[in-house]
Order: structure tokens, then C-alpha cells, then sequence
């Protein structure tokens, strides 16, 4: 059996002395898209900071592999290095230092702890004009201080650009759709779609079906109380739309 | 007066009270005689206690080896591609000196007239032998560098210099202080008038030893749409101060003051300003930024005074400061006193240390921990460096800075 990219086993995890986390597992075969569908403060949002390694969270027990590689011991750009990529729901604003300027450390930082030699500037340009036409990102854009001022679809924009350049083996989608028009959710579910390939899985959390008819999920979970209640496949995100979580509240209970 | 409360004075008071008496200056020795060097309770010094900063005075300066000392000197910490240089070495200006077309260029005996009722203005005003004069008399693309420099043995050392921009005319000037690794003390004066519709940049970068003291007033005086950048930055010596009296005598003048404190163990960097609005229709942004690591302090006290003509100021006054460290230490003392009562003003003053939320963002993107730090430092800074126009001296500065996040 292939190893998968992404073994959540028995995941549990709290902030001060709140329990968010209550026993999550979940196996995602490469090339596969999951979805995640919950309601607010289901813990949808944990479940991404914690893979990503945000400090505020303590793991009381369980353990994750991204390849078959322990994440948990790794520091947050230890775990961007070894191919986990999480596309925020709110990108943060950095003053004072340009798109671009991010963009080329952060490519390079990835190189460097891959014993990869440094990208030269023409090449650095190159791929992120090639990435950038896909998403309509101008140089105009990359020239601004890094989401500083951004709209909501120029924020989200600039996620998938930076997933599109840093070609990570593991995407974790968090409410990608959240602050975005129709045309805007096109363009980035573009962007999202052409970068899935047989080695690449990713993890989409929303809680719209809407999104997924434009990233079409291979397996749809269902996430209640810190933990998945329900898994199929993508018919299954449909039910949740007509019926709404309730039904899956009393079969977590 | 019948009543006196006799001050201990200790051996820097001492010294300078000699100092000034040798050049007949009595009534500034007599006042440091009687009052001492300021302390906390002086709410210009209330964050400097002189008293207690400044434990030692070394002797004045011996002007009879400065050019030898100047010849062996090591190569200048800062330089803007292309620059014209002055130096001025151990507070003596050169007697052959040369300037760009359209400045006129002179040395005078004495130091430049101020004010300012100081102690460290009267100290410059008695104490400095020499100063320079710069006529600008039409606009320059050529920067103009002055370094400052003290070299040799520990030394006390009073320099000053006038400038003045005609009307219509722009330039860039940069004034660096720097010098042996000794104690040294070096109080300087930087007296500058802006003509109608003038435009200046004037930046002066500290990067004396750090065992060294470096004081340093700027005074400025704009005319009617005069437009002033300064930007002050304390990145060298243990003890510094620099203290800007910006006026704005004209209506349009407008100033963008600002400044940079960057300390470390062992370091006070202390940026006062005391701003006068003085006529109606003028306007001004000042903006400072300290970062502290270690137990390095860093103060910045801002006022702006509106008279009770100057109708319409519009004026923002903003300190910011990083602690890099949970020994380091900001204090910001913003002030407004406005006698006008149309105007915009505002003050506004943060501290705190790196944002969590901005490290994991960089961090979940692969940049290491020290690389993100690095990053968010300069990217707070680039606020204050950002609008440097001129290329050259702006890629100086930005080497400034990254010299100090290196620990330099």
C-alpha cells in the first residue's frame, strides 16, 4: 500500500483548558481531495493551525505523519519545507515588506532546507510571471507590501500563488471561500484545481457545499464536535446543504 | 537668593565647569555649578538623567594632531555612493575646502548661535571652536556627507554647523558621526533655515564607539512652503541624544521628522523633539521608531506646540516602538499644547514586541524563526526609510540597519 501524504491518528488537542480537538483520524491517499465540512466553532479552524504548528495549541495526545514523517516534532517552516501548505482563511497583513520580496525568501528558505541551491532572479521572476497570469496577479501587486490593503480576492489570490509556487506535496484549504464573489471564487478554484496531480492531496475546509462544486472532493467528512462523525463521498456534502449539521450532532452524541 | 539647595556635583560636572571657565564661558559654568547637570525631575531630561548617564567628561580635544589622527583613520562606517564629502575632524573644519556647484561653503570661529536655553546648547555654544557654514544656493543631485569623526585619545569634542537652503532650492544632506573606540563626548549643533518653497532632506546617522556619548541638537526654521524630511538614527554610541527643534514659521511649510533608535545591551538612545507651529496653515508628520534588544533603552519624547495664531495645523505626531527582548525597554512620552483652536492634531503611541500571528505566517511559508524576525524588524522600520528618494543613500541606510540586526 502507497504510504499516505497526510495519517491523522486519534488527534487530540486544547487551548488553555478548552478541548477543541477530540480524537480526529484521517488518511489521505496521494492525489487525493478531502473535504472537511462543519459548523462554526466545530473545530475546523484547530484542525488546520494545529497541522500548520501554531504555538497557541498543546497536543494532549494522538500523532500525524505528512509521508510517513512524524509532523508534530516539526517547527512550523520544518513542516513548510517537508511539502505542508496551509491557505489561511484570513492572510496576514506584513507592512513593510514586499510580495516579492516574501515570496523569493520564502522559496529559497524551502530550497535551502531541501539542500536545494538558491533560485536566481530571472528564474525567481519567471515562475512567479508563470504562476501569476493564472490567477490575474500583476507585478503591480507582488510590488505592495505583502496583503497590506488586499481585498479579499487578492488575498486569496496570493495564497494559491504562493501553494502554486511553493509546490507543496500536502494543501490544506482553510474557508478559501470565505470573503469571495462568484467571479473571484472561479479564479482561485482555477488556480486550486490546476495544481491537483497524482502526488498532491489537499484538505479542504469550508462549511459551504458551494465550494466544493468547484473543488470537486474525492471523500467529504463530516466534523462535529472536535472530531469526524460522517465520511462518503462527495453526495454527501449535498445531504449536509439540504439537511444542515443537526442530524450529524446527535449521531456525534 | 536667599535660599539654596547645594547640589553634589559630581566628576563630569566638574570637568565641564572647568572646561568652560578655561574659555571664560562663567555663566554656564556657574549654572552647572549651582544646578548641576539636569536629572529626572527636569522633564526635558526626565528619561536622560544626565546626572546619572554621564558618570565621566574627558579632557577637550587637542587640535594640535588632528590631521595626523585624521590620515590614520580607519575607513568611514557609512558612505553614500557619490556623495561630496566634508570632514570634520576632532570639531576642526578644514581650511581648504571644496563643495559641489551651487553651495557655498565657509568656516567660521565659534559655534552657532541658539536659543535654546539648554544645557547641552550652552555647553556647544561656549565649547565649539569652529564651525562649518553650507549655502545651498539652487537645487543639487548631489548628496552632501559630513563626517563627523573623533579620533585618538578619549576626548571632549564641540562642533557645529549652519545651513542654509535659498529659496526654491533642494538638497540632501547626511551628517555621520563616528570615531575611535574610546569614551569619547561629542556635543554637536545643527543649524538649519529654509528659504521660501525650499526643499530639504537632512539625516544624521550615530555610529560612534559604543563606549562613546553623542549628543546632538538639530534646530530648523522654514519659511512659507518650505518642505523638511529629517530623519535622526541612534545606532552607535552607548549614551545619545539628539534633540530637534523644528519650527514652522511659513504658511505651507510642512515637516516629516523622523527618527530610528536602535539599541542594544548597554545602550540609552534617547530622540526628543520639541515642535513650534507658529503661524497659521503649517503642518507636520513626525514619525519614530525604536527597537530595543537585550537591556538596551530607548526613549523618544515628542511635543508639538500650536500657538494660538497658527489656525489649521495639521499635525500627527506617532511613536512606535519592538522590543526584541523582555529585558529591553521603550518609554514615549507624546505631548500636544495647542493654544490654536482649529486644528488637526493627533498623538499616538504603541510598543509591544513581535506579532505571533505575523511569525507564523512567515514561518508556516518555510522561513526560518531568526529569518522571519529579521524581516517584520525590517519591515517595521521600512515605514521610516521608505521615503529616502535618493537611491545611493538609501541602500546606505538599509545597510545601517541590516549592520545592526546583525549585531554590529
Amino acid at each position: 500500500m502507497t504510504t499516505p501524504i497526510l495519517e491523522i491518528r486519534n488527534l487530540h488537542a486544547r487551548i488553555e483548558d478548552r478541548e477543541i480537538l477530540k480524537g480526529v483520524n484521517l488518511i489521505i491517499p496521494p492525489g487525493e481531495v478531502h473535504a472537511v465540512m462543519g459548523r462554526n466553532g466545530s473545530g475546523k479552524s484547530t484542525l488546520s493551525y494545529v497541522l500548520a504548528g501554531k504555538e497557541d495549541y498543546e497536543i494532549t495526545e494522538g500523532e500525524v505523519l505528512l509521508d510517513g514523517e512524524n509532523l508534530l516534532d516539526m517547527e512550523p517552516d520544518e513542516r513548510a519545507a517537508a511539502g505542508l501548505f496551509l491557505a489561511f482563511q484570513y492572510p496576514i497583513e506584513i507592512p513593510g515588506v514586499a510580495t516579492m520580496t516574501f515570496l523569493k525568501a520564502a522559496m529559497n528558505a524551502q530550497r535551502k532546507a531541501r539542500g536545494e541551491g538558491e533560485l536566481s532572479t530571472p528564474d525567481f521572476m519567471r515562475a512567479v510571471k508563470a504562476a501569476g497570469t493564472d490567477l490575474n496577479i500583476d507585478t503591480d501587486m507582488l510590488k505592495r507590501p505583502l496583503n497590506v490593503g488586499f481585498s479579499g480576492g487578492e488575498k486569496k489570490r496570493a495564497e494559491v500563488l504562493q501553494m502554486a509556487l511553493l509546490q507543496p506535496k500536502m494543501c490544506i484549504l482553510d474557508e478559501t471561500d470565505s470573503g469571495l464573489d462568484i467571479d473571484a471564487l472561479q479564479v482561485v478554484s482555477k488556480g486550486v484545481n490546476a495544481l491537483r496531480n497524482a502526488g498532491r492531496s489537499m484538505l479542504v475546509i469550508t462549511h459551504y457545499q458551494r465550494l466544493l462544486n468547484h473543488i470537486v472532493p474525492d471523500v467529504v467528512h463530516v466534523f462535529s464536535d472536535g472530531k469526524i462523525v460522517e465520511s462518503g463521498d462527495k453526495s454527501l456534502a449535498l445531504q449536509l446543504e439540504a439537511k444542515g449539521y443537526a442530524d450529524f450532532d446527535t449521531a456525534a452524541a | 537668593m536667599a535660599v539654596s539647595f547645594p547640589v553634589r556635583l559630581g566628576p563630569a560636572e566638574n570637568t565641564l565647569i572647568e572646561q568652560l571657565k578655561s574659555v571664560g564661558a562663567d555663566a554656564t559654568a556657574e549654572r552647572i555649578a549651582v544646578a548641576g547637570l539636569p536629572t529626572r525631575r527636569v522633564e526635558a531630561y526626565h528619561y536622560t538623567d544626565l546626572k546619572t548617564l554621564l558618570r565621566a567628561v574627558p579632557p577637550m580635544v587637542d587640535g594640535s594632531a588632528t590631521l595626523e589622527l585624521a590620515l590614520k583613520a580607519g575607513p568611514l562606517p557609512l558612505q553614500v555612493a557619490g556623495a561630496h564629502h566634508i570632514a570634520i575632524t576632532n570639531g576642526l573644519v578644514p581650511s581648504d575646502l571644496s563643495a559641489p556647484s551651487g553651495v557655498t561653503v565657509g568656516r567660521a570661529q565659534g559655534g552657532v548661535l541658539s536659543t535654546r536655553d539648554d544645557i547641552l546648547v550652552h555647553l556647544n555654544g561656549a565649547l565649539a571652536k569652529q564651525s562649518l557654514a553650507l549655502t545651498i544656493e539652487r537645487s543639487l543631485d548631489q548628496v552632501i556627507q559630513i563626517d563627523h569623526r573623533i579620533e585618538g585619545e578619549a576626548a571632549h569634542v564641540a562642533d557645529a554647523l549652519k545651513i542654509f537652503v535659498a529659496d526654491g532650492a533642494a538638497a540632501t544632506i547626511v551628517e555621520v558621526f563616528s570615531g575611535s573606540e574610546v569614551a569619547h563626548v561629542g556635543n554637536h549643533a545643527t543649524y538649519v533655515a529654509l528659504g521660501k518653497g525650499a526643499n530639504l532632506t537632512h539625516v544624521t546617522v550615530d555610529l560612534s564607539a559604543k563606549a562613546s556619548s553623542h549628543f546632538a541638537t538639530n534646530e530648523y526654521h522654514l519659511a512659507e512652503d518650505a518642505q523638511l524630511r529629517t530623519l535622526v538614527i541612534h545606532a552607535g554610541a552607548g549614551l545619545s541624544r539628539t534633540h530637534l527643534f523644528p519650527r514652522y514659521e511659513g504658511a505651507g511649510a510642512h515637516g516629516n521628522i523622523t527618527g530610528m533608535n536602535l539599541v542594544a545591551d548597554g545602550q540609552h538612545a534617547d530622540i526628543t523633539m520639541d515642535a513650534a507651529h507658529a503661524v497659521p496653515h503649517t503642518t507636520s508628520q513626525p514619525l519614530f521608531k525604536s527597537i530595543a534588544r537585550g537591556r538596551g533603552k530607548a526613549v523618544v519624547q515628542g511635543r508639538l506646540v500650536v500657538a494660538r495664531d497658527a489656525q489649521k495645523t495639521d499635525a500627527k505626531l506617532m511613536s512606535q516602538g519592538l522590543m526584541l527582548s523582555d529585558e529591553a525597554e521603550i518609554l514615549s512620552k507624546p505631548e500636544l499644547e495647542i493654544y490654536a483652536d482649529d486644528v488637526v492634531c493627533g498623538h499616538g503611541s504603541t510598543c509591544g514586541k513581535l506579532d505571533e500571528d505575523s511569525m507564523f505566517y512567515l514561518m508556516s511559508r518555510g522561513i526560518p524563526q531568526a529569518e522571519a524576525e529579521t524581516m517584520l524588524v525590517r519591515g517595521f522600520i521600512e515605514e521610516v526609510l521608505d521615503p529616502i528618494e535618493d537611491e545611493a543613500l538609501s541602500e546606505a541606510l538599509h545597510m545601517v540597519v541590516d549592520g545592526w540586526l546583525l549585531g554590529k
